[in-house]
């Protein structure tokens, strides 16, 4: 993850549910009440870089601002349908940087059950997206419903596929150069 | 992105490096020997065999100046052996079709016997040992050597093939037969190349790995952006359960405890 990513720096927005412990005098204005307090208690969604500065009290053992959650593109009913059948969980409807942001959130939360449904998924779609990538009308045949459905990575590397079976067939002479 | 090309290398790049490799020719004119600086190309003295680079040899061929000898690998027979070999064999239902055994390596028939290397010398009297891509593996041989040693694909086999078929195919023995086999053959081992998908994170988390063992250049360049990808994201999927198994492992050494999972090597290393 180099400075200049722009899929990082999309990453780092999305959102995270944080729960604040303390009462912060003035910062209503992320809760939609500007120049009101925001109380003990409350639920806000805030952008990944800032809810991880926050919580950054909870690893140090010491008082914490916020409380982080699990966000919903990872909870427990995704899970379970991706446990069931990855491939037809539309990742992108979830988080349009599905795989960054889980990695990013299993940095701050151990969930070693978690690693592994992922990875499996990963690869159970890759085979999948390998398939449509080398099929000349995966595009916009009977894969339309599952390319939709990809998330920004899984995008870049349908793209890679594609591109090099592509650059094949031209070399080839097998098609045309457009 | 301001570099247009995608990272790696393309098919034409691959295409350029496999026109390096030596095919056998009949010259039909006579052409003095040229000193290259890839070596010396030896005389053509029509009806006599040559073997010359191919980028030599197609450019003879279009001139209409000499015929190519296919290689030996690039005949309808070879090529439905290894097409056979590749698709029903059992041994290699995941795996490719062995390549071309080096010097001194004993052939797939007898593979108990030890290899042993051959040095070979050059004019100045220096010992060498001769690897890919300086091996004749594009040059027509006797017929009578098939029944010796199976036939093999050779690392560069997509593209002589194709460019063959493209400039020579009158010289070969039933090129549409040939072109035929190659697809199938192309077919095959692509699925088999993302069938591997499967035991990537296993070589993505350390320890395991994937047999490439036969793969041609051509076939590494296309999935390489795709593998490369898929490796990549698994071991960051997987990169903080890595770390969470490295700190266990550091924290059972700082304890003296021996866990069992060493193997001895590093224990060695270790102390």
């Amino acid at each position: 993850m180099s400075y200049y990513d722009i899929d990082s720096i999309l990453t780092d927005a999305q959102k995270l549910p944080c729960t604040f412990e303390l009462e912060v005098p003035g910062l209503g204005i992320l809760e939609g009440n500007p120049g009101e307090d925001i109380k003990p208690g409350t639920r806000i969604d805030l952008p990944l870089w800032l809810g991880e500065m926050l919580s950054i009290g909870a690893r140090l053992g010491t008082s914490r601002l916020v409380t982080l959650d699990m966000p919903d593109a990872l909870s427990e009913r995704v899970m379970n349908a991706l446990k069931a059948e990855p491939r037809t969980v539309d990742l992108r409807a979830l988080a349009a940087h599905f795989y960054s942001l889980s990695e990013r959130v299993l940095e701050l939360f151990e969930e070693e059950e978690m690693v592994d449904v992922l990875s499996e998924t990963f690869k159970r779609r890759a085979a999948e997206i390998a398939d449509q990538a080398h099929n000349p009308r995966g595009a916009v045949g009977e894969g339309v419903e599952f390319l939709r459905g990809l998330d920004e990575t899984e995008r870049q590397l349908f793209r890679a596929a594609h591109d090099r079976a592509k650059e094949m067939r031209i070399w080839s002479g097998e098609a045309k150069r457009k | 992105m301001a570099f247009p090309l995608p990272r790696g290398i393309t098919p034409s790049e691959i295409a350029f490096l496999a026109e390096m490799e030596m095919v056998t020719v009949v010259p039909r004119q006579r052409l003095e020997g040229l000193e290259l600086l890839g070596g010396l190309v030896e005389p053509l003295v029509p009806p006599r065999r040559a073997s010359i680079p191919l980028w030599l040899a197609l450019l003879l061929k279009r001139q209409r100046r000499a015929n190519i000898m296919p290689p030996a690998w690039l005949h309808p027979e070879p090529l439905g052996l290894i097409l056979e070999v590749e698709s029903q064999h059992q041994d290699y239902k995941n795996a490719f079709s062995p390549p071309p055994p080096l010097p001194g390596q004993p052939s797939v028939r007898d593979r108990d016997l030890e290899p042993t290397a051959r040095p070979q010398y050059t004019p100045d009297g220096d010992r060498y040992y001769a690897a890919p891509p300086f091996l004749p593996q594009n040059t027509a041989q006797p017929v009578s050597s098939f029944s010796r040693e199976p036939p093999a694909l050779p690392f560069h086999w997509v593209e002589v093939s194709n460019m063959l078929l493209d400039a020579a195919s009158d010289d070969l023995v039933d090129p549409d037969q040939i072109r035929r086999q190659l697809k199938d053959l192309r077919e095959v081992r692509m699925a088999k190349m993302r069938s591997g998908v499967d035991v990537l994170d296993a070589a993505a988390t350390g320890g395991g790995g994937v047999a490439l063992t036969g793969v041609g250049a051509m076939e590494v360049g296309e999935e390489r952006g795709f593998v490369a990808g898929v490796v990549d994201n698994l071991r960051k999927i997987g990169a903080s359960k890595e770390q969470a198994r490295r700190e266990q492992m550091a924290e059972q050494r700082a304890n003296g405890g021996y866990d069992g999972t060493q193997d001895e090597e590093e224990d060695y290393m270790e102390f």
